[in-house]
C-alpha cells in the first residue's frame, strides 16, 4: 500500500468560540422570550416603551433563538465533527473567523434593528435587506469553508452527519435568497417583490423549511455524530439513516402550505402540503427510532450520564413534535389549532426539547474536550437537566391547555346558534392564568441555562495555560474511489446494473463525490419547490383580480408601514377563514384577489387579538385613536400594548414618496400618486384629523402617525364592500 | 399572449400527482437498495465517528495543513 501519511491539527478554537456564543445568545433569546411571555400575562411588562413592546420584541425572540442560539449551536457542532469525520482541519482559519464574527455581527444587527421596528414583516425573515445581504455573504463564507474542507478531506466516504450539513447549507441559501427578494425603499426599508397569496406561499415555503433546514437537518447531523459518540455505540441502523436523509430532504419542502390551510391559498396546494406533511411523519420517526436505538445496551449509562439524559429527551421531543406536526397539518385539526397557542406549544416542544436539549447535551460533551479540563460539576449538569425538563413540561402543558381552550371558545355556539363568546376579550381572559404558568415554566428552564453558564465558566477557568494542539495523522486521500472488491460485480454480467444498484456501490460513489451528492440534494429540494411554486405563480386563475380592489393611498401605505413597524401582525391576523364561526365573528371570508397589492402579505399566524381583515368601518376614527393611545380605556382587560407615541411622532412625507415609488417599481399601479404622494397624503390626513377634532380629539393631528394608521385600519377589507361588485366577481376561480 | 396565460392553460395542477409518483418511485428505489445492501458495509459506515485519526507525532512525516 503506497499511502503518504499527512499530519494536521484540528481547529478547536473556533469550536470554543461558537460554544460560548451559543450559550450567550441562548440566554439572551430565552430571556427576551420570558419578557414577551410576561407581556401577555400582564401588559405592564411592555414597560410603556415603543422599543420593548410585544410586536417588536417577539421577532427578536424568534430570531435570537433560531439563528443565534440554534445557529451557533449548529456551527459549534459542525466545526467539531466535520474536522474529525473528514480527518482534516477546516479549509481556512480566516474564513472560520470571518464566519464567526460575521454571524455575531449579524445577530447584533438584528438585536438593534428589530426593537427599532425595522422589519420585513415575514416570520423568521424579519431582518431588513442590508442584513439579509450580510447573511448571504457570511453563509457563502461558511459554505466555501465547509466545501473546501470536504475537498481537502482524508476520508473518502462522507458520514451521514455530513450529508445533513450539506443539505442544510444549500437549502438555507436557496430559501434565504428567494424569500427575501425585495425592492429597497430606504436604507432599512423594503417591500417584498411578491404580493398577497404568492408572498404568503413563498413565506411559508421559507418559514416551514427554515424549521426544516435550520432546526431539523443540522441537528439531525449533530445527533448522528454526537449521540453515537456519547453512547460509545455506532448508530443503530445506517440504512435507516440513508432513508431518513433522502425522504426528509425531499419531503420537507412540500409541506409548507400546511401553514395556510383555509386561507386564500388554492385548495390543491393546501391539500398537497397536508399529504406530504403526513408522509413526513414516517421518516421523522425513522430518525427518532434510529436515535433512541443507538442507546441499545447503553441504557444503564443514561442513569449516570447527563449528556445521554439530554439526548434521550431531545430525541423523544423530536418524535413528539414530528408526530404532532403532521397531525396539525390535517385540515380538520388545523381548523381548530391554527392561530391559537397550540402552535406555540408545538413549536416549543421542538425548540426547548429537541434543539435545546440536543444543544446542551452536546455542550456538556464538548466542554471537557475543547476546554481540555474536567467538567466542573456533573451534579450541576444533572440539575440543569431536571430544571430544563420540568420547565419545559410546565411551559408546554400550560400552552397546550391555552391553545385548546382558545380554539374551542372561538368556535363555540350557543343553543340559539349564535357565538357563545362573541367578545374576543373573553377568550383572551381565560388564558391569563395559563400565561403565568408558561412564564413560570420558561423561568425554570432559564435557571437551568444559567447553571449551564456557570458550569461553562468554571470549566473554562480550569483550562490549561496554553491549549494543547495535538498533531493527527492520516493517509492522503487516493485520487479515485477504490474499485469494487473482485467478484462482487462480474464484468459484462447482464445483471450488472441490478447488481450495482443493489450493492452499496452507487451510494458510496455519490458519497465519494461531494459535488454530485450536493447536486442530487439540491435537485431534490429544487424539484419539490418548483412543482409547488411554478403553478402558484403562473396560473392566473389561482389569484383572480377583483375590479374594486385598488392600491392603498399614499397615507394608507404609510399607515401600513407603521402597522408593520409596530409588529401588529404578530398578534392580529388579516385572514378570515371560510369557517362559520369566523365569518360570524369577523365578517365575509377573505378572497385571494383582495391581497394583490399587499407587499408583503400580512395574514399573520397567530390571534392574540382579533382578526383585522374586515376592520375597516367597524369603529369610528376616534375609537381607534383612543384605543391606540390606551387600549385599556376602551377594553378594560385588554393585553394590547399602548401606542401613545403615534400621537406625537410626525409622519415623514419624504419617506411616503420613496415608499410609493418603490411600490410602483414592483408593479403597483399608483398612477399620479407616483409624483404627488405627499400632497395626496396631506389631503387625506387633513380630512381624518378634522373628523377626529370634531369628535373631541386634540387638534392638529394631520401630520402625526396615528392619522396614517387610522387611514389604513379604516381601509382594511372594505374594497369588496364597494357598491357594484358582484359576489361571483369576488370569488370566481379561487379554487374553492 | 402572456406566459401566465400559457401556463394557465397547461393544466399544471396535475403537477401534484406527478410529483407524488416521482417521490414514491424514488422512495421505493431507495428502500429496495437499502434492504438489499451489504450489512458489513453498512456497519463499517456506521462506525465512522469512531474511526478518527490517531494523535501521533512523528517528525519524519511530511507536515501540511497548518501543522
Amino acid at each position: 500500500m503506497n499511502e503518504q501519511l499527512e499530519s494536521f491539527r484540528y481547529d478547536d478554537a473556533i469550536v470554543r468560540k461558537f460554544l460560548v456564543a451559543t450559550f450567550v445568545w441562548g440566554l439572551v433569546g430565552m430571556t427576551v422570550g420570558l419578557i414577551i411571555a410576561l407581556q401577555l400575562a400582564n401588559p405592564s411588562f411592555n414597560f410603556g416603551l415603543q422599543w420593548t413592546s410585544f410586536g417588536r420584541l417577539r421577532p427578536l425572540h424568534t430570531n435570537a433563538v433560531i439563528f443565534a442560539f440554534a445557529g451557533n449551536a449548529f456551527f459549534c457542532g459542525a466545526y467539531y465533527s466535520t474536522q474529525r469525520l473528514l480527518k482534516a482541519r477546516m479549509f481556512s482559519d480566516l474564513l472560520s473567523s470571518l464566519h464567526f464574527w460575521g454571524w455575531q455581527l449579524i445577530i447584533v444587527g438584528a438585536a438593534i434593528t428589530l426593537p427599532l421596528g425595522l422589519t420585513q414583516a415575514k416570520e423568521y425573515a424579519e431582518l431588513e435587506w442590508p442584513i439579509d445581504i450580510a447573511i448571504a455573504v457570511v453563509w457563502v463564507i461558511f459554505a466555501v469553508n465547509f466545501f473546501g474542507t470536504i475537498a481537502r478531506r482524508r476520508e473518502r466516504h462522507l458520514y451521514v452527519a455530513i450529508w445533513f450539513y450539506i443539505a442544510s447549507i444549500v437549502a438555507v441559501a436557496m430559501l434565504h435568497i428567494f424569500n427575501n427578494l425585495s425592492i429597497p425603499a430606504g436604507p432599512f426599508k423594503s417591500y417584498s417583490i411578491y404580493a398577497g397569496v404568492q408572498d404568503a406561499f413563498m413565506q411559508w415555503w421559507y418559514g416551514h423549511n427554515a424549521v426544516a433546514f435550520v432546526l431539523t437537518t443540522p441537528f439531525l447531523g449533530l445527533m448522528y455524530y454526537f449521540m453515537p459518540k456519547a453512547a460509545e455505540r455506532p448508530v443503530y441502523s445506517y440504512r435507516l439513516s440513508i432513508l431518513h436523509f433522502w425522504t426528509l430532504v425531499f419531503m420537507y419542502i412540500w409541506a409548507g402550505p400546511h401553514h395556510l390551510h383555509y386561507t386564500a391559498l388554492p385548495e390543491w396546494a393546501s391539500t398537497l402540503g397536508m399529504i406530504f406533511s403526513v408522509m413526513l411523519w414516517m421518516p421523522s420517526w425513522g430518525g427518532m427510532v434510529n436515535g433512541l436505538l443507538t442507546l441499545r445496551g447503553a441504557w444503564n449509562k443514561v442513569v449516570e450520564d447527563p449528556v445521554l439524559k439530554f439526548f434521550v429527551v431531545a430525541v423523544t421531543a423530536y418524535g413528539m413534535s414530528t408526530f404532532e406536526g403532521p397531525m396539525l397539518s390535517v385540515k380538520s385539526v388545523n381548523a381548530l389549532a391554527h392561530y391559537t397557542d397550540w402552535i406555540i406549544a408545538h413549536v416549543h416542544t421542538g425548540a426547548l426539547g429537541w434543539n435545546g436539549f440536543l444543544t446542551f447535551g452536546m455542550i456538556y460533551w464538548l466542554m471537557p474536550r475543547v476546554f481540555q479540563a474536567k467538567l466542573y460539576s456533573k451534579k450541576l449538569a444533572e440539575a440543569h437537566f431536571w430544571f430544563a425538563t420540568f420547565g419545559m413540561l410546565l411551559y408546554v402543558a400550560a400552552i397546550y391547555s391555552a391553545g385548546l381552550t382558545q380554539g374551542l371558545m372561538w368556535r363555540a355556539f350557543d343553543q340559539t346558534g349564535r357565538l357563545q363568546y362573541p367578545d374576543f376579550i373573553e377568550t383572551t381572559m381565560k388564558l391569563i392564568p395559563m400565561y403565568w404558568v408558561r412564564a413560570l415554566g420558561g423561568s425554570i428552564y432559564i435557571v437551568g441555562v444559567l447553571l449551564c453558564g456557570y458550569n461553562i465558566l468554571r470549566t473554562w477557568m480550569a483550562r490549561p495555560k496554553t491549549y494543547e494542539e495535538p498533531v493527527f495523522q492520516a493517509p492522503a486521500l487516493a485520487r479515485r474511489t477504490p474499485a469494487a472488491a473482485p467478484g462482487t460485480i462480474a464484468a459484462g454480467d447482464p445483471t450488472d446494473l441490478w447488481a450495482r444498484f443493489t450493492s452499496v456501490q452507487w451510494h458510496r460513489k455519490w458519497e465519494g463525490l461531494p459535488v454530485t451528492f450536493t447536486v442530487m440534494t439540491v435537485l431534490a429540494v429544487v424539484v419539490a419547490s418548483l412543482f409547488e411554486i411554478i403553478p402558484t405563480f403562473l396560473i392566473r386563475s389561482n389569484v383572480p383580480t377583483i375590479a374594486s380592489v385598488k392600491p392603498y393611498t399614499p397615507l394608507e401605505l404609510a399607515g401600513r408601514d407603521i402597522y408593520v413597524r409596530e409588529g401588529c401582525f404578530n398578534c392580529h391576523s388579516q385572514m378570515v377563514r371560510p369557517l362559520r364561526h369566523e365569518t360570524e365573528r369577523f365578517g365575509e371570508y377573505s378572497k385571494p384577489g383582495e391581497f394583490v397589492y399587499d407587499h408583503p402579505f400580512l395574514w399573520g399566524s397567530r390571534r392574540i387579538g382579533p382578526d383585522l381583515a374586515r376592520e375597516g368601518g367597524k369603529y369610528s376614527d376616534i375609537w381607534h385613536l383612543r384605543h391606540m393611545e390606551d387600549p385599556r380605556s376602551i377594553t378594560p382587560r385588554s393585553i394590547m400594548p399602548a401606542y401613545p407615541h403615534l400621537l406625537t411622532q410626525r409622519l415623514d412625507m419624504k419617506e411616503i414618496q420613496d415608499h410609493v415609488d418603490a411600490m410602483a417599481m414592483i408593479g403597483v399601479p399608483y398612477g399620479d400618486a407616483v409624483n404627488s404622494a405627499p400632497a395626496l397624503a396631506k389631503e387625506q390626513a387633513a380630512g381624518i384629523a378634522a373628523t377626529l377634532a370634531e369628535m373631541g380629539a386634540p387638534k392638529n393631528l394631520e401630520d402625526r402617525e396615528i392619522v396614517a394608521l387610522i387611514a389604513y385600519l379604516q381601509r382594511l377589507g372594505t374594497d369588496i364592500k364597494k357598491p357594484g361588485l358582484t359576489l361571483g366577481e369576488a370569488t370566481s376561480g379561487d379554487g374553492r | 399572449m402572456r406566459l401566465s396565460d400559457v401556463m394557465g392553460h397547461a393544466g399544471l395542477s396535475i403537477y401534484a400527482e406527478i410529483a407524488l409518483v416521482i417521490f414514491l418511485g424514488v422512495f421505493a428505489a431507495i428502500v429496495i437498495r437499502l434492504v438489499t445492501s451489504k450489512r458489513s458495509e453498512m456497519e463499517r459506515r456506521a462506525r465512522m465517528p469512531f474511526d478518527e485519526a490517531e494523535p501521533k507525532h512523528d517528525p519524519t512525516v511530511k507536515e501540511s495543513d497548518h501543522a
